[in-house]
């Protein structure tokens, strides 16, 4: 760490650093890390006004909002209590992993300032009460730790790229819950230690280590018997390639459960397809209904629907603002980590919430011009499937080398609102929806659809992609020479970010710094805004 | 006499006054400095996280082989 001079102490400037928080290039925020953990020596001082908004509106109320959560998802249950210690004593992946939760904020937020910083929060605050509401949901239930029989009867599981939309008509007498969206997606971006068991697990049984980690940590959770019992049948989908059927089968041996198989049709573009796909979800709900006895509710799915089709209008509205100023306050990783929770999910009263104190921040910033990003110097689209290792290396990008990832693929595989006046309209457009599910849209769906990445970088007025590598995904490693050619051809900056989706041990989080390092020096030709960021040790943060 | 006994009911006042708002102070000032000093992710990364990955580790778990292969479910289609 550089040390001060005291000699010559600008005291003026001090107090300046200290009411405003230093000027970008100066704040070395690398120096802040504990070498090899991610941790903090002290979280970063942003000024007087901005470090005691993270305490207060950040650190303590989310602290808070989580005890709170339990509550208000259990509907004031005092069991929850009990129930969620238990959990947390019972389950690596909630014992281990989400008490970090609090670094989750802090790696995505690292360096944000004023608006940016508020409206980015909200966001993780969404992200945070939603899992809880999954948690919450799970322990009440798991029969392995003495959980509610009552309402284990009226919840239907599945996998998390089952669209939660699916089971709308039934809101009002049932639940559903994901299977592995707490267990693995999130573990991953929060603590990614845990998840690194589970894919070893799953080769313990034989399988060898190249199919997708995805799909391997998500079949280990049942080799590791670490997936709550809270379920009297689920409904599986092959989330969204092939390669994640293997899990479906696995889940089903070591389940023991009744399955619904609902896949999601690889040429999405046919109207037979589409139609057939529309014939699997009222399977889906047949299953359902017998399953659960619960009655088809037509209102209840229009309510819905209708709550859903107003959060992809302020969808809109906010992408509206990010393709076409810079005053968009939301960053690169609380933008993708949002959007595909908020459209995967479903309908959440949390979503409303958020997006209402969203709304107000935007229309701030574009209303008194207030430019949220301002070391922008390349206006970056994320293509293809993220590390989720390192969801936030788009925060380290924009501090390091002022890259703005404006936008990314699963922000915008959804991009659809559900007509709700006629049960057949209503039918074609939810199996619409069900068939852009994640790496399905755009990813794995048909050349035309990856290649939507030239319109969306118009769309959008980037300049520069950032490409995914998922070493592990086929699908995906088909089309890398293509790629190659089209932006040789077409003249576009990018560089590829190779990962392995969770595990983190076959590209570490520096190697893709070091290559992002090395593209900004030599292609571009461009010096980091903060140096002490081109190279530190976080091998074992979380 | 009086005059002490105004004194005495004023300084327990001030003492009261002074706790109400000393406390919540002394509280909040010592979450800022967890907070600042990241104590709360060293606490969890040091001694919270080992212990329980210790604990996760040395768990008892089911083998997989024991569960058997073959259940066949309806059809909805």
């Amino acid at each position: 760490m550089k040390k001060p001079d005291f000699k010559n102490l600008d005291i003026k400037k001090l107090a300046r650093d200290f009411i405003h928080g230093k000027p970008h290039e100066e704040r070395r925020l690398g120096d802040l890390y504990i070498p090899g953990t991610g941790l903090y020596k002290h979280r970063e001082w942003r000024g007087i006004k901005d470090t005691m908004y993270y305490f207060n509106n950040i650190w303590l109320y989310n602290y808070g909002n989580i005890v709170m959560d339990l509550f208000r998802y259990s509907n004031g249950n005092p069991k929850v209590l009990l129930q969620f210690l238990k959990g947390t004593w019972r389950y690596r992946w909630m014992g281990q992993t989400y008490l970090t939760v609090l670094h989750w904020f802090d790696r995505g937020l690292e360096g944000l300032r004023g608006e940016a910083l508020k409206a980015s929060a909200w966001h993780y605050r969404a992200l945070v009460s939603a899992s809880l509401s999954q948690i919450v949901g799970m322990f009440m239930r798991d029969a392995n730790i003495g959980g509610d029989p009552e309402l284990r009867a009226k919840t239907m599981a599945h996998d998390e790229t089952v669209w939660g939309g699916i089971f709308y008509p039934y809101k009002d007498q049932m639940e559903n819950i994901p299977l592995q969206m707490i267990p693995y997606f999130v573990t991953c971006h929060c603590n990614n230690h845990t998840v690194l068991n589970y894919i070893d697990s799953i080769q313990s049984l034989g399988l060898p280590g190249d199919p997708c980690p995805m799909c391997q940590a998500e079949s280990g959770l049942y080799v590791e018997d670490d997936m709550p019992d809270f379920y009297p049948a689920y409904i599986t989908t092959n989330e969204a390639c092939d390669g994640s059927v293997a899990t479906s089968i696995i889940t089903d041996w070591l389940a023991q459960k009744p399955l619904f198989a609902m896949p999601q049709p690889m040429q999405f573009d046919d109207d037979t397809v589409l139609e057939n796909c529309a014939k699997e979800m009222e399977g889906a709900w047949r299953f359902t209904e017998e399953k659960l006895g619960v009655e088809f509710h037509w209102d209840e799915l229009v309510k819905n629907l209708e709550a859903q089709n107003e959060l992809m209008r302020f969808e809109w509205e906010k992408w509206d603002v990010d393709a076409n100023t810079p005053y968009y306050p939301v960053n690169g990783v609380a933008q993708a980590l949002y959007r595909i929770f908020q459209s995967q999910y479903g309908e959440r009263w949390i979503w409303h919430q958020v997006d209402a104190k969203v709304r107000k921040i935007m229309e701030k910033c574009v209303e008194e011009r207030i430019e949220t990003f301002p070391k922008t110097r390349h206006r970056v689209i994320a293509w293809s499937c993220a590390p989720l290792y390192y969801s936030n290396w788009c925060t380290w990008a924009y501090n390091c080398w002022g890259l703005n990832v404006v936008i990314n693929m699963d922000s915008l595989m959804f991009d659809m609102e559900i007509r709700t006046d006629s049960y057949e309209n209503t039918l074609m457009d939810m199996a619409k929806y069900h068939e852009m599910a994640p790496m399905r849209r755009n990813a794995v769906g048909g050349l035309h659809h990856i290649f939507m990445l030239w319109e969306n970088m118009e769309r959008f007025n980037c300049d520069m992609v950032a490409m995914y590598d998922q070493l592990q995904c086929k699908g995906m490693q088909g089309v890398v020479g293509l790629f190659e050619d089209e932006f040789r051809a077409r003249g576009i900056n990018a560089f590829w970010v190779p990962h392995a989706l969770p595990d983190k041990r076959t590209v570490p989080r520096s190697e893709i710094r070091q290559i992002i390092n090395d593209y900004m020096f030599t292609v571009m030709g461009e010096e980091p805004l903060d140096p002490t960021l081109l190279d530190f040790d976080d091998s074992d943060s979380w | 006499m009086r005059k002490r006994r105004k004194e005495r009911k004023a300084r327990r006042r001030r003492r009261v006054l002074g706790r109400l708002i000393g406390i919540p102070a002394l509280i909040y000032g010592g979450l800022f400095a967890v907070f600042y000093y990241d104590l709360d992710g060293k606490l969890l990364y040091y001694f919270v996280e080992p212990f329980m990955k210790n604990h996760f580790d040395r768990m008892e778990r089911r083998d997989p082989h024991s569960v058997p292969y073959g259940q066949i479910d309806d059809e909805y289609m």
